[in-house]
Formats: C-alpha cells, sequence, structure tokens
C-alpha cells in the first residue's frame, strides 16, 4: 500500500520544485510566486522567550492563508522540531477577507510573518531547528509549495538582532491578536438558526472586522452587521447542515490591532415562555369572539347570511334539520379558521427559520403591513371593492350549510380588518396552542349568531335588514385602519429614520394612483397599473432593505441605553436599577414614558436615589435585550424591571404604569 | 359585475418572490437538488435516473493540486472501484467554465477520464454552465456528496479531513465519504453528515 503512493509523492514533489536541502544550514525555502525566509537573532538570550517567525514574500496579486483559510485553500503548515528549546504555537497575524470568484478566503494580500515562540531549556548552549514545512499559495488558481528550514544558534545573556528582521517581525507581531480580555469589543452572545450565527458584540464607535476561528462552522463571508444599543451585531453565514458547537472562537480586528475570543459559548435557545401569554389568553379570546360576532355584520357576509338564515326559515324545516345545518355551517366556519391558523403558523414556523420573527423589528416586514392596511383601508372606503364575485358565489350556493362556512371565512376575509389584524399579530407572538385559540374563538364569533338563529327563530325577528347602515359601518371601520398606516409609518421611521416614512408614504401615494388607474380601465390601463405598482414595490422594498439603520437615539441625561456591564456595576456598587424594555413599535411603552417615567417627578424620584436608568431599545432586534429579556421570562412589551438597592432579584412592574407604582418604589426605603 | 383588480396579482407576484429569498444547497437531511447534465459520451444523466440506489458525486478540476494529491496517489480510483463493486453510482463532475482551469471539451474529458484511470460509473459529468455545482453550493475540487436511494442528502463536504496537498497523508487522514457510505449503507446515522470542504475553488 505504502508503495503505491510513495511514487506518485516523490514525482509531484519535484514536478512542484520543492526546495530541500539535506544536509546544513538553511534558513530559506522557496517555490513558485513564494519565498520563506525565517527572521532569528543571531544569537538567543538565555533567560526568555523570543519571538521568531517565518517570512513569506508573495508575488503580488497572489496570497496565503490565515489558521482558518476560508471557503477554499488551506493554512501553511509547520511541523518545528528543536533541540535545546521549546517552541511556542504559531502565532497567525489577523487577516483579512479576500473575496475570490464566488468564494471568500481569509489570507494575507502580500507578505507576511507566521510567529512562534523560542525559550531556550536552562542551560542549553544552542537551539536547534529543524522546520517542514507545506503551504498554498493562491491567486485564482492555487500551487502548494512544500520546503525545510534548519540551523542552529548560539545561546548567550542577550537577544541579537539584525535591524531589518527585528522592524519586520514587531511589524507582524503588532499583528497578532492580543488575549480578549483587553479588547475594547466584547462578544456577549452567540445564537445559531439552522443557517446563520449572530455574534453580538459591544463597544463603539466604527463597526470591527470579525473573524471565525472556526470555518468547519462558520462561513468566511463578510457576517450582516447592524447596529445595536450597546454596539453590533454580526450575522454569519453558517455550513449547511453543519450543526453549531458548544463553543467558538473569534478574532476581532481594528485600525492594525487584534483581540482573540477562542471559546465564546453559544447561547442555548429558550424555549418560548407560556406564563407570559397566559394571563392575557382569556382577554383575547374574548376579544376574538367578539370580533367574529361582528363580522357578520360586515356587507360582505351579512347578506349572504341573510338569505341563507331566511331559507332555513321556510315553514316544512324541521327544527332538528336547522339545527343541523347550523352545526354544519358551525363546523365548516371553524375547520376554516384552524386551517387558516395552523398554515399561520407554519409560515411563522418557515419564517423564524430563515430568521424572521420579531415582524415589527424588520423594516420591509413593517412596511408590507403599512401596504395591507392601507388597501384594506382604502377598499373600506370605497375606493375599490373585491371579494364581491365571491360573495355572489357562496349567496347562490345550493352546497350543504358546510359549505357555505368555509365560504363565509373567505368572503370575510376582505371586511375583517382590525379582528383578523388582531389574530394574525397573535399568531405572530404566541405560542402556538394560543394562537390557534384565537383563531377558533374569531371562527366561534362568526358561527355563533347563525347557530343560535337555527336553533331559536323567535330572534329572527329582531335581526336589523341589510340596508345602507352596512356600508356606512364599513367605511367607519376604515378609519381605525388609516390610524394603524399612520402608527407603522412612525415605525418605520424609527428603524431606517426619515427615509422609511418618505418611501412608505410614496409607495402608498403610488398605490393609490394605480388602483384610480385601474378603476374601470380597458386591459392597457389596468396592465399598467399593474406594472406601476409593482415597479413601486419593488422599489421601495429594495430602497427599504438598503436603507441604512438610523444611529441610536441619543440617550437623555438620566435615561442611558442598555449596558450590561454599566447595571452589573451599577448593582455591585448597591445602586438600584431601573430597566424599561421599550421599542417604538410598542404604544403602551410610550404612554407610559410620557405619562409615568419622563415626568419632572420620577426624574427628581429617580436622581435623588440615584437610581440608574436604563433604557434597552428594542425597536430593532437586539440578541442581548432578547436575552435579557427571556432571563425575566418575557418575550413581549413593556416590561419594566426594578432592582432595589442591593437586591439580588429583579422586581416587575405591571405593564401600565402610574405614578404612584414609582413612588411606591421608594416607600420602603 | 367585472372586476379589474391590480392588488391579487400583485399579492400573487409576491408570494412567487418570496422563496427567492432562501438559497438552497445540497444539505444533508433534504431531497437533493435535481439535476440533468450530458457526460463526456454524450449519455444524459438525471438525479430521478438514480432512484433507489446510491449515488456519490464528486467535483474534479484535473489541474487542482488537491484533485492531483487524491488521484496522483490513486486514493480517489481506489474509492471509485471499491464502491462501484457494492452497486454504488458514481459521478465526477467537471464544472469549470470554458475558458477557466479544468475546462474540457467532451472528447479531451475521454481522454482524461482514461489517462486518470477513473473508475466512475460514467465518462465525466459536464457541466460547463456551473448549474448543477451552483445548485449543490459545489464549492471546492475535490467536494464530495453522498445521495441515498430516497434520494436525499447523506453526506456533503470534503473527502477527508486532512487538507495538505501532500499526498502521503492520506494513509493517516479520516476518510469522512468512506465513513458516511459505510454508515449509511449499514442503516446507521453518518457521524459527520457535513463538512467542511477543502481544496481549489471550482472555477465557474
Amino acid at each position: 500500500m505504502i508503495r503505491r503512493w510513495l511514487k506518485p509523492v516523490m514525482l509531484f514533489a519535484l514536478l512542484l520544485g520543492v526546495a530541500c536541502q539535506s544536509a546544513g544550514a538553511t534558513t530559506e525555502a522557496s517555490g513558485d510566486h513564494v519565498k520563506v525566509r525565517l527572521l532569528v537573532p543571531s544569537q538567543f538570550a538565555s533567560d526568555q522567550s523570543t519571538t521568531v517567525g517565518f517570512y513569506f514574500e508573495v508575488d503580488p496579486h497572489w496570497h496565503v492563508y490565515w489558521q482558518n483559510a476560508g471557503d477554499s485553500g488551506a493554512a501553511p503548515r509547520f511541523d518545528i522540531t528543536s533541540k535545546g528549546a521549546h517552541s511556542g504555537a504559531i502565532k497567525w497575524p489577523f487577516p483579512t477577507r479576500l473575496n475570490i470568484e464566488h468564494l471568500t478566503n481569509l489570507g494575507y494580500q502580500g507578505n507576511v510573518a507566521y510567529l512562534f515562540e523560542i525559550t531556550p531549556e536552562a542551560g542549553a548552549s544552542t537551539v536547534e531547528l529543524e522546520v517542514n514545512l507545506e503551504w498554498l499559495v493562491c491567486k485564482v488558481d492555487c500551487i502548494p509549495g512544500f520546503g525545510q528550514i534548519k540551523g542552529a544558534w548560539p545561546v548567550a545573556d542577550t537577544t541579537q538582532w539584525a535591524e531589518p528582521d527585528k522592524a519586520l517581525l514587531d511589524t507582524f507581531n503588532a499583528r497578532v491578536p492580543q488575549a480578549g480580555a483587553n479588547s475594547p469589543w466584547q462578544p456577549n452572545s452567540l445564537t445559531a438558526t439552522t443557517d446563520s450565527a449572530s455574534l453580538s458584540i459591544t463597544g463603539k464607535g466604527v463597526a470591527p472586522e470579525v473573524f471565525p476561528l472556526n470555518g468547519d462552522w462558520l462561513g468566511a463571508q463578510q457576517p450582516r452587521v447592524s447596529q445595536t444599543n450597546s454596539g453590533y451585531t454580526l450575522r454569519f453565514v453558517t455550513q449547511p447542515g453543519v450543526s453549531a458547537p458548544k463553543t467558538s472562537g473569534f478574532v476581532i480586528a481594528q485600525e492594525g490591532r487584534a483581540w482573540q475570543f477562542d471559546s465564546v459559548p453559544l447561547n442555548p435557545v429558550a424555549p418560548p415562555t407560556t406564563a407570559a401569554g397566559n394571563s392575557a389568553l382569556w382577554l383575547l379570546l374574548l376579544a376574538a369572539f367578539a370580533g367574529g360576532v361582528i363580522l357578520n355584520l360586515m356587507p360582505c357576509v351579512f347578506p349572504v347570511l341573510s338569505i341563507k338564515v331566511f331559507s332555513l326559515m321556510q315553514p316544512g324545516v324541521s327544527r332538528a334539520e336547522r339545527i343541523r345545518e347550523g352545526l354544519l355551517y358551525s363546523a365548516g366556519v371553524l375547520t376554516t379558521f384552524t386551517l387558516l391558523g395552523a398554515l399561520l403558523l407554519i409560515l411563522r414556523a418557515g419564517g423564524s427559520a430563515i430568521g424572521w420573527g420579531f415582524q415589527l423589528q424588520s423594516a420591509p416586514v413593517v412596511l408590507a403591513l403599512a401596504v395591507l392596511f392601507w388597501l384594506m383601508a382604502l377598499s373600506f372606503s370605497g375606493v375599490f371593492e373585491f371579494g364581491h364575485r365571491l360573495m355572489n358565489l357562496a349567496g347562490g350556493s345550493r352546497g350543504g350549510a358546510f359549505a357555505t362556512g368555509v365560504l363565509a371565512v373567505f368572503i370575510a376575509a376582505p371586511c375583517t380588518g382590525p379582528f383578523m389584524g388582531a389574530a394574525l399579530g397573535a399568531a405572530a407572538v404566541l405560542p402556538t396552542l394560543q394562537a390557534l385559540a384565537i383563531f377558533i374563538g374569531l371562527g366561534a364569533g362568526l358561527a355563533a349568531p347563525f347557530l343560535l338563529l337555527s336553533a331559536s327563530p323567535a330572534l329572527l325577528k329582531r335581526l336589523p335588514k341589510p340596508g345602507p347602515w352596512m356600508d356606512t359601518l364599513r367605511q367607519l371601520f376604515a378609519f381605525p385602519l388609516y390610524a394603524t398606516v399612520i402608527w407603522l409609518l412612525w415605525v418605520l421611521g424609527k428603524l431606517v429614520g426619515d427615509i422609511g416614512w418618505v418611501l412608505g408614504t410614496s409607495l402608498l401615494l403610488a398605490l393609490a394612483f394605480t388602483l384610480w388607474l385601474a378603476r374601470d380601465a380597458g386591459r392597457i390601463r389596468s396592465l399598467l397599473a399593474i406594472v406601476i405598482a409593482l415597479v413601486a414595490i419593488v422599489t421601495a422594498g429594495t430602497a427599504i432593505m438598503q436603507a441604512e439603520a438610523p444611529a441610536p437615539q441619543t440617550t437623555s441625561e438620566l435615561w442611558q441605553s442598555y449596558d450590561k456591564t454599566a447595571i452589573a456595576e451599577a448593582r455591585a456598587q448597591g445602586r438600584a436599577v431601573f430597566i424599561d424594555y421599550t421599542a417604538a413599535w410598542c404604544i403602551t411603552c410610550q404612554v407610559n414614558k410620557k405619562l409615568v417615567l419622563e415626568t419632572d417627578h420620577t426624574r427628581a424620584l429617580f436622581t435623588r436615589h440615584n437610581v440608574l436608568a436604563i433604557r434597552a431599545d428594542w425597536t430593532r432586534f437586539d440578541p442581548e435585550i432578547t436575552a435579557a429579556l427571556e432571563a425575566l421570562g418575557r418575550n413581549s412589551l413593556p416590561v419594566y424591571a426594578w432592582y432595589p438597592a442591593g437586591a439580588q432579584q429583579a422586581q416587575l412592574l405591571p405593564q401600565l404604569l402610574q405614578e404612584r407604582m414609582i413612588n411606591k418604589l421608594f416607600d420602603s426605603e | 359585475m367585472s372586476i379589474r383588480n391590480p392588488i391579487r396579482p400583485l399579492l400573487f407576484a409576491a408570494a412567487l418572490a418570496l422563496p427567492s429569498f432562501s438559497f438552497a444547497v445540497a444539505t444533508p437531511g433534504e431531497p437533493a437538488p435535481s439535476f440533468s447534465e450530458i457526460d463526456a459520451a454524450g449519455n444524459m444523466h438525471s438525479l430521478a435516473d438514480y432512484k433507489g440506489e446510491w449515488l456519490v458525486l464528486e467535483w474534479f478540476n484535473k489541474d487542482c493540486p488537491y484533485v492531483r494529491k487524491h488521484y496522483g496517489s490513486g486514493n480517489m480510483q481506489a474509492l471509485q472501484k471499491k464502491y462501484t463493486e457494492q452497486d454504488v453510482n458514481w459521478l465526477t463532475v467537471i464544472s469549470s467554465a470554458k475558458g477557466k482551469q479544468g475546462y474540457l471539451e467532451p472528447t479531451e474529458a475521454i481522454t482524461e477520464a482514461s489517462s486518470h484511470t477513473l473508475n466512475a460509473s460514467a465518462a465525466f459529468l459536464l457541466d460547463p454552465d456551473g448549474n448543477m455545482g451552483r445548485d449543490y453550493g459545489a464549492k471546492t475540487t475535490p467536494h464530495m456528496f453522498v445521495i441515498n436511494p430516497e434520494g436525499k442528502i447523506v453526506y456533503a463536504g470534503a473527502i477527508d479531513d486532512n487538507d495538505s496537498a501532500n499526498p502521503a497523508v492520506i494513509p493517516d487522514s479520516h476518510n469522512y465519504l468512506v465513513a458516511a457510505l459505510d454508515s449509511a449503507m449499514a442503516g446507521q446515522p453518518v457521524a459527520a453528515p457535513a463538512t467542511r470542504a477543502y481544496g481549489c475553488s471550482v472555477k465557474y
């Protein structure tokens, strides 16, 4: 077996022009496009470690690699044997990202020195080194090289250097990452999804470069950087199918210096906290049921149902038959709502798998919601109609009551507006079962009146007749929708700056225009309208995605932005800490802020008692704040955490704040 | 009443645009991306042809030092022989674009196959437009994929754990492909279903 590959190896080595000398000192090796030279002192000091290095002189446009080479390529290998001394591990100057065609490599464009330490053994008079090297040098195509470097150097009282070599060595030594503890940037969490990993780092200033040490899991591509209150979050692509290791190493580099963090632990993904939603669940269910009942009054549903109901009231239809029809209808409605809910939950699962979730923290999602509510509102106002064809279909349907129930849901869809919106919102944030319960509640509400009527026809007399009042009602419901659009545009502005609402309103204008253009128009005008609408949506969508995140709001004198270390320090010093977990899209948060937290009274109280007031802004997704909320057992806002001076545990304040609650915090002292 | 409504087509367009956000490559546990490519001998090969059978895909570039490492040493041909004898199908794919390193015309590919003593199930599969390579996310030569009879990826990544270009390291390397094939064919879970491929970049 061995003989089988030995011959090709030798042939291979010859072909590649390997520099390999068998005897005597040689401190140089070379191959195609590369010259390697040992940077060593002429003598070693006996009592200290000396950093030496391999200096790679590389032809222009060719490159050699870092310890994690990235998508292709290979790090150089140094097989070091030493006599009379200990040799340390290779120290790798931080690399640059090299984008080579479709791949990203981590390495060095130009010359580089790989360093290591030599420590003479006690009593040794010479240091002998024998190093077998292997490297890969690439432009687009790659050429491997092999070589051997060996020699002996005396050990004396002092280390003596040839000046130029020492200067070279120092240059590259400065680029070797220092201990992470000295870094102005500190990693504070690492989370993983199926195809990406997010590292959040705290620190101030321009985002640094971050290189993963573990190329088996993390891709070498430039991570997607987003600013947080305390620093940045960097989202790395991960290798498909490779599971996340428990810890990962990173090198953070900035302005010619670098710091190494060998093991950043992967945060366990906390299961969603069900407790948080429980208290409000019955309220949500009640609201969903009420919403469902109101749906019956909508102009898209009411006429259809009336026809059905009246057909049931014909003489000759027995009570049992009526109830059976009513139940079948209810079953149809409930089944459809359950399926819709399930579909949404499946979409949600798919969405979070590709990194969605936290809908209102994503600018494109907010924009899409604004468009959706805008169109719904315009439709309610009567600017355009849709769903009529479906309605006629349902009204004239001779199918069973079950089919009518199914159809009722669909024809109700254009009118559901605020109620479905609430259910959608719930589906996005609540745990699976609760979210499903909301949908069923909505369905039950929609089905209940029909069921009731089929059971007791006497009620029928009290039923309002279909008429113009329904259109008035529908038009009235348009206004909460317009208000929602205003709120969403404001959120968009908070997320991406002024450009957000300018883009948003422009898109809404363009859509209103296209609706006008397409109204009672011929084929060409309709087509033109569709084209304009598509162009507007694509343009606005791309612009929103590219829009830079605005700088975090400047904090007021009292309120500071979220800073884990500052909080820990203050608590250690026995200072009281108040944390306001807030977000621009959380209306309750804004109300509390205005009425309670930002009053002169509260400000004076906090200042007098030397409270560290922290505003944790979750408007945009921030893994650190998410983790802090999870630790408190919450996943929705607002959350007010109060750490009394010297206390171990946080007290959580009610979601609706009142000034007397703040006063009470200081009563006990 | 006729309703011309620009909204429905818009929603439809939005729904169509969504899937393009996720970029799928061959991922262990997922169905293998389909392919249809012609080999150097002019025969068409599709994923569907191999349903119910084991299939190994290997990316190749004759001028890549890492390909030479495994062919010069006879390692790759030995693996091809070992597994094709066990009724595993083995396709060696060239995704180099015309004018790039490793691109071969069909006649050249036939010559190279014989000079390399290729033991694959067919002549080189030629993918000069890179569609198959990109669908699989083939990054390097060699890059190995194993597809099970159900058409799912069971292994994607490097041939072994040693990214040296020196063939002398092969006997001491842990061969991921062998480990994956042997476990999967014995009905055992694959210990390392995905690894980082090493070698030269595929010259798309």
